[in-house]
């Protein structure tokens, strides 16, 4: 019997130590970069924007509401948590590795994260769009873009949908993905 | 005494003492930004003369970025900048990078940081507030020369900074320097 409870007791204890990791995991969706930072002395250029929590609540304050961009901006990183890119260009193909985007791919895994499919991009090679869901709401994003000689990622944490994404590319040091959420085909189409 | 007022007057120093040691962190950051490029690439920096100083506060520079109508992008008299000159940095980025963002990480936010390992060259921008405004940290690193600016800027500045980190670094630099060159 007393067996028996301990062993009830142990299922309890790894229970809820699996739920509390699956539950951090959701509610922290920023994607850890940093053991890529050794491409850098491979590529002909690196950028790395951190622009975190404060600096965010700083830009909401900042941003004028009189200032149509401004104003759109202030909009969109509203309620956000973080957003952090880390972008990679390089001289030559193959510089990084498939198992560098397995990395990120790696972190990026359900049930946090979701693939989204009906996403396309203007750039060439590969543009993976996920979300990270907490229930039901979208609490952060991660791009991940991989062209012959350019690797990209950019990590937006907070409630953020694609078409925020959209319109936040080319500011606040996001770069300009070109990524746009495909219309749903009509019956002919399909 | 009794142990209770010592006590009191031990943590009382302390604070005063812990206050006065990150103040002057606070304070000196541009310094110790300076000496670590020194250190670290062995290189030294050259001073600004006082008159080219007094210039720089009372220059008007038109640096603009986009969005901005700003005549100047630094408040009057704030920038602090040291030039280096003809020298050679030669050193891994990484690891500087690394000292660098470890030694600013308590007061200072990093916002964009950019890195060329063939050409060695190297921009950081920092942000930290200050009172009702900003201050600005950038530190630029090429082959043979190298800028650290400090200056304070507005919060519309700032807002204009943060839309278009790259050519708000540029024009703050540029005002910071354009003294150098004129």
């Amino acid at each position: 019997m007393k067996l028996l409870f301990h062993a009830i007791s142990g299922f309890i204890c790894a229970l809820l130590v699996i739920m509390t990791t699956i539950t951090t995991y959701a509610q922290d969706p920023r994607i850890r970069l940093a053991h890529l930072d050794y491409l850098a002395k491979k590529a002909s250029e690196t950028v790395d924007v951190n622009i975190d929590e404060r600096l965010i609540q700083l830009a909401a304050k900042l941003f004028s509401d009189k200032d149509e961009d401004e104003a759109q901006i202030k909009k969109l990183v509203n309620g956000l948590k973080g957003i952090y890119v880390k972008s990679f260009e390089f001289d030559n193909e193959n510089e990084y590795s498939s198992a560098d985007v397995d990395s990120i791919r790696s972190q990026l895994r359900e049930p946090a994260w979701s693939r989204l499919v009906n996403v396309t991009s203007k750039r060439e090679g590969i543009v993976e769009v996920y979300v990270a869901l907490n229930g039901a709401d979208v609490v952060g994003l991660a791009v991940l873009s991989a062209e012959p000689k350019e690797l990209t990622i950019v990590n937006i944490v907070g409630p953020v949908d694609l078409q925020k994404l959209a319109k936040l590319e080319g500011n606040l040091g996001i770069p300009d993905l070109g990524i746009q959420p495909n219309k749903p085909k009509t019956k002919n189409e399909q | 005494m009794k142990r209770s007022t010592t006590i009191k007057l031990v943590t009382a120093l302390l604070a005063v003492t812990l206050w006065q040691t990150i103040s002057f962190a606070k304070g000196d950051d541009f310094n110790a930004v300076v000496k670590m490029i020194e250190d670290f690439y062995n290189v030294k920096h050259e001073g600004i003369p006082f008159l080219a100083k007094a210039a720089m506060k009372a220059v008007g520079v038109g640096a603009k970025i986009k969005g901005g109508d700003a005549k100047r992008f630094a408040e009057a008299g704030s920038i602090k900048l040291a030039t280096f000159e003809n020298q050679e940095f030669k050193g891994d980025l990484l690891k500087f990078r690394q000292m660098l963002n470890d030694s600013l990480a308590l007061t200072w936010s990093p916002l964009v940081q950019t890195l060329a390992a063939q050409d060695q060259e190297q921009t950081y921008i920092f942000v930290r507030e200050n009172g009702d405004k900003f201050r600005v940290l950038l530190v630029t690193i090429e082959q043979h020369e190298g800028t650290v600016v400090q200056a304070t800027v507005s919060p519309k500045n700032l807002a204009l900074l943060m839309k278009d980190p790259e050519e708000g670094a540029k024009a703050i630099t540029q005002e910071a320097t354009i003294v150098d060159h004129e």
